[in-house]
């Protein structure tokens, strides 16, 4: 029977098909993680408010596509709302961010870690029972992802594609597309503007970074915020996403996984953010095809993340890229 | 009207008192070396300046501008840069982005790179290599470079020549004689000869505080004066 489903598993069509599903994961899981991996990265803040802002951009980006979309709208005037609304919810974030960074995480900085991480830890107290509220106001189930989000999406993204041989869906593509452009911009951000080498500079060491005449705390403020910005596009693109949603949970469902791909590419590493969204990505994806098509048990496809962390964090403590200490601030 | 005037500084890393009064002053144009045994406070002299450990009494004057409460970064906006001991090159970005990020306007940076590499002409070799993987010698030639590059007035250079072999040590001696010409100089140094070569003055201090002064023309590295404090 194994044999027989390796066989199967082997063939153009089937890989093929796990192998566009195992890049949609990674685009979805470098897109929660890579504002984290930025913010520890220079800041060395482990912030467990990410998720909270990525589930809090999922609801403003379904809010502006609620709001601006009918059922008369047409399918690409959609896609092109939806782009309008990742840029707002993206601008939104990246001032809220801001905002956060200089009120209460920045007093922060000359205490221990431990401060940072209840304070971060509060906030998302605090986010997620503000959003509760807003929700019960407006009589919406918090618990259960909101539909009418849902429903603002194209019908040709529910729908499969061949190519060639390998039949994929649209939406995978279009998570693909918009993970490779995330990638993409952070790292030409990183490496070709003047900002980037400062942040690059200082994250390894900010004390000469600073000797340099570099201004590490607005650096700081800076890349919190495009941190934050960044959760709260992957919110708005989780918020299309059937098997994701825009609900009070998917702070928590996002929270995990972010944590589990910074730490398995090393801890601050943007190289490693990507690879290790790679690695797990690909992980889930083939071993969902094996526990659907040769098991036949559905329940533990999600334990894959936890194995590709507990196998790194036993092979290569530091992970993937990992360096022994970042933000030496 | 100096440079740069320390005048009555105090500084303390917690509870252990390092510097306790240290007066100085260099004057625009001159290579002044601050001499002294291990621990006896010329690295905290050099942070205490860049407020990176900022003093808790006394007067640090730039061009007559207090430095005390500054960012360090607004003290490096104003002219004042920094070859530390330890080198701190950024190991992660290559040669020519360690060099970059040290000059601060964008239209200087052609400019920048040139003069590090007439210096320093193995580094335009590695330019485009991971700093971290440089050797030693080559570290401490970047470090230096980035200093130069910078668009600084007074240079505050600690232990250049720590750890190298003599060739580089020559190397390096050279390329500061060469900016000595057009920029102002405030260096710790033990090695003796090579301080009194690179200095016009030399201040020696002990226990936190300038205890002697002078001209480095008038002096030998065997003199008394030195023997008394530089010994073990």
């Amino acid at each position: 029977m194994i044999l027989e489903a390796l066989a199967e598993f082997l063939t153009l069509s089937e890989l093929g098909g796990v192998i566009v599903n195992g890049l949609a994961k990674s685009a979805l899981y470098v897109m929660i993680a890579s504002g984290l991996t930025l913010i520890f990265g220079l800041m060395g803040v482990l912030n467990f408010a990410h998720g909270s802002l990525t589930m809090v951009g999922a609801y403003l980006g379904g809010l502006l596509m609620v709001v601006t979309v009918t059922s008369g709208t047409a399918p690409l005037t959609r896609l092109g709302l939806f782009f309008v609304a990742i840029v707002v919810v993206f601008a939104l974030l990246t001032v809220l961010g801001g905002a956060i960074e200089t009120t209460i995480i920045r007093p922060l900085y000359d205490r221990p870690p431990i401060y940072q991480i209840l304070l971060t830890f509060g906030l998302t107290l605090v986010i997620e029972e503000l959003v509760r509220i807003v929700l019960g106001i407006y009589d919406l189930q918090p618990l259960s992802d909101w539909q009418a989000a849902l429903a603002t999406k194209p019908q040709f993204l529910r729908e499969p594609v061949s190519l060639g041989p390998v039949s994929a869906g649209w939406m995978s593509l279009f998570q693909i597309l918009l993970g490779t452009i995330t990638v993409v911009g952070i790292w030409a951000f990183l490496t070709k503007t003047r900002y980037g080498l400062y942040i690059r500079a200082g994250s390894e060491d900010t004390e000469m970074a600073s000797a340099l005449g570099i201004d590490v705390r607005q650096v700081f403020t800076v890349v919190f915020a495009l941190g934050i910005g960044l959760a709260g596009a992957a919110g708005t693109l989780l918020m299309w996403d059937p098997t994701w949603g825009a609900s009070v949970p998917l702070a928590a469902e996002t929270l995990l996984p972010a944590f589990i791909v910074v730490i398995v590419g090393g801890l601050g590493t943007f190289r490693g953010t990507v690879v290790a969204a790679l690695v797990v990505g690909m992980a889930d994806a083939v071993t969902t095809w094996w526990f659907q098509n040769a098991i036949q048990f559905t329940g533990l496809p999600e334990l894959v993340l936890f194995l590709v962390l507990v196998v790194t964090l036993i092979v290569r403590p530091q992970g993937l890229f990992g360096v022994e200490e970042v933000g030496g601030h | 009207m100096s440079l740069l005037e320390l005048s009555g500084v105090h500084t303390y890393y917690g509870d252990s008192h390092i510097l306790e009064g240290v007066d100085l002053a260099v004057e625009e144009g001159e290579v002044v070396a601050l001499a002294g045994r291990n621990g006896v406070g010329k690295t905290t002299t050099l942070r205490t300046i860049l407020q990176l450990t900022p003093p808790r009494e006394g007067s640090i004057t730039f061009r007559d501008e207090s430095l005390v409460g500054l960012e360090t970064h607004e003290v490096a906006a104003r002219g004042l840069g920094w070859i530390p001991e330890d080198r701190r090159i950024f190991g992660q970005l290559t040669v020519e982005e360690n060099l970059r990020a040290a000059i601060p306007d964008p239209d200087d940076v052609s400019d920048g790179l040139r003069l590090a590499f007439d210096s320093f002409p193995i580094l335009e070799e590695r330019r485009g290599q991971d700093a971290g993987t440089l050797s030693g010698g080559q570290q401490q030639m970047l470090a230096i470079a980035r200093g130069l590059v910078g668009d600084n007035d007074l240079l505050l250079v600690d232990e250049p020549s720590e750890g190298l072999a003599p060739q580089i040590v020559a190397d390096v001696a050279e390329a500061l004689s060469t900016a000595s010409e057009d920029v102002t100089m405030l260096l710790v140094e033990q090695n003796l000869p090579l301080a009194l070569d690179l200095a016009d003055r030399f201040y020696i201090i002990d226990k936190g505080r300038v205890v002697d002064d002078g001209d480095t023309a008038a002096v030998t590295a065997d003199d008394e004066r030195f023997r008394r404090y530089l010994s073990a």
